[in-house]
């Protein structure tokens, strides 16, 4: 089985995307044999009221009948008015199983005391945070679009401001991450989750590969399969699962086991 | 469901392993003592193996400030280190800056001549279009051999490559000098893609390599929609995953891709080099 923790669906105002619907995107998840998708809404990001997107997403989903393939994700802007009763809703009437939170988006700090509160909501919900350090890297950024990434010393400190809460980190160098995160996770509840997105399997400059950092920092149990599909091709995802030389019981920790612990499922 | 890693190990990667791969950009290093790398080198060489690479052409680039003669004459003994430790899968490129024009001419003709490489590789001193740049051109001409620059259309502030060069500054050279053969270094690493990808579209003797840690989906397709397989070459760049995976997903034809893993106008490159 496969899962993945990192899809979307809908607009992107800065390049034309393929399969950013529910049908393209179930067609690239049946070419590559991804069972099931975390998935959230791209429109929310962009729209100024996150809920309008959410609902989009949910419809969307129910339109095509695929609530079997995709686990939704509720992107909230904590800056934005109602945002506690929308979260709240997305959970409990909309079915969504996880948070999403783009603050180089939507312009604000995890430290703020609307962030923490929501992130601190989530984990007495059992909801987990899921944190993408970018959606496209900035390098080639539209000149509209957002020239940050996911501040990673707010995010340790969240950690600690949020001790009970489950947290996915995606997209983004989570070797660093991990390696800088080491020490906040260990004294905490809430577990941290980490994709590979961004790494390399191979090791070229150092004995140690990007992945086998990653591994040694943050654990086995915490490494997911991410695909950020449909934004990127998928394929170096399974050059990397094919050349990571785990065993078969980390393969299957890291390809569906992990995130099955983290949804109950 | 498909389990596409067997798939991937068991019958795409076929095209790595029955055809030959020639990675134009790679780079081996110096250690903290400004020293060969050796246990380095033996690391990407190893890798490479495991990838079914058969060559590795690399470099080592100053990639900060204006490193004066002697500094690129270490660099470029480097190169011949490694070339000497894996004769059979590295090849070398001699990094010049074209600021010491008089020493970075002398320096290509020392490196292709006396150490045996097959290329120069330049980096983000000088726009290529700069006027400074062409004797160094000049002399590639004369010696038949192609220039790898470092490129891209950076679009993340602050701006911290100022120089680095574009499509744009690649369409300028390539109307100066159409017989030079240039390559506009990772498509997969600079920036605005598409921006620079339409700019030299027009430009046959600009060629690009894909290497890069950046996999868009659809930047393999629109690069050979707009310059032709013919036009693409292979690298890596230090992104093995990312290199293989953007090859293996592409949706283009495989005889495309047996192009781009081996480009044969540049094979004569490779038959040099030998001392």
């Amino acid at each position: 089985m496969l899962i993945d923790i990192n899809t979307y669906i809908g607009h992107w105002p800065f390049r034309q995307l393929r399969n950013n619907t529910a049908v393209g995107l179930l067609s690239k998840m049946d070419e590559y044999g991804i069972d099931m998708a975390v998935v959230s809404s791209l429109n929310a990001v962009f729209y100024k009221d996150t809920q309008e997107g959410n609902r989009e997403l949910i419809e969307e989903i129910q339109n095509n009948k695929a609530q079997d393939r995709f686990i939704p994700f509720a992107v909230i802007n904590p800056k934005y008015s109602a945002w506690e009763k929308d979260f709240i809703y997305c959970v409990e009437n909309m079915g969504m199983k996880g948070l999403e939170l783009y603050p180089y988006y939507h312009r604000y700090a995890l430290t703020e005391p609307e962030s923490v509160e929501l992130v601190k909501l989530a984990g007495e919900m059992n909801i987990p945070v899921h944190l993408p350090c970018s959606i496209v890297n900035v390098r080639q950024r539209h000149w509209m679009d957002t020239n940050d990434n996911l501040k990673y010393d707010q995010v340790e400190k969240l950690l600690a401001l949020c001790p009970d809460t489950d947290f996915i980190i995606s997209n983004g160098p989570s070797h660093m991450i991990a390696r800088q995160l080491k020490k906040v996770s260990k004294e905490r509840k809430g577990r941290v989750y980490y994709d590979f997105a961004r790494l390399d399997v191979f090791a070229l400059r150092a004995p140690t590969s990007a992945f086998n950092a990653l591994v040694q920092d943050a654990g086995i149990d915490h490494i997911v399969f991410g695909s950020v599909l449909p934004f990127q091709y998928a394929d170096p995802q399974f050059v990397r699962l094919t050349y990571a030389g785990l065993s078969e019981e980390d393969m299957d920790k890291v390809t569906s086991g992990n995130l099955k612990k983290l949804f109950q499922l | 469901m498909i389990d596409y890693t067997k798939k991937l190990r068991e019958e795409k990667m076929k095209l790595f392993k029955d055809n030959k791969v020639v990675n134009w950009h790679e780079h081996v290093w110096d250690d903290d003592d400004g020293k060969f790398d050796a246990q380095q080198s033996d690391l990407l060489v190893e890798s490479a193996r495991r990838a079914y690479m058969d060559v590795l052409v690399c470099s080592l680039p100053v990639s900060g400030g204006s490193p004066d003669p002697d500094v690129i004459r270490r660099k470029n003994n480097i190169i011949a280190e490694a070339v000497d430790r894996h004769p059979n899968i590295i090849k070398g490129m001699a990094f010049v800056n074209p600021g010491y024009s008089r020493e970075a001419v002398a320096e290509i003709e020392r490196c292709v001549n006396e150490l045996g490489m097959i290329g120069i590789k330049l980096y983000n001193q000088y726009f290529i279009s700069d006027p400074v740049l062409h004797p160094v051109i000049e002399k590639c001409i004369e010696l038949d051999i192609p220039i790898l620059e470092h490129a891209g259309k950076q679009m993340s502030l602050p701006v911290d490559q100022p120089f680095i060069s574009d499509g744009t500054h690649f369409a300028k050279v390539a109307e100066k000098y159409p017989e030079a053969v240039i390559i506009m270094a990772h498509i997969g690493g600079g920036g605005d893609w598409q921006w620079s990808l339409k700019a030299i579209s027009d430009c046959p003797n600009i060629y690009t390599d894909i290497s890069g840690s950046v996999y868009d989906e659809g930047i393999i397709e629109q690069t050979v929609s707009y310059l032709g397989a013919e036009r693409v070459l292979f690298g890596t760049d230090g992104s093995f995953s990312q290199g293989i995976g953007k090859i293996l997903a592409a949706n283009i034809s495989e005889k495309d891709k047996i192009e781009i893993l081996n480009n044969t106008r540049f094979s004569r490159y490779l038959e040099r080099g030998a001392y």
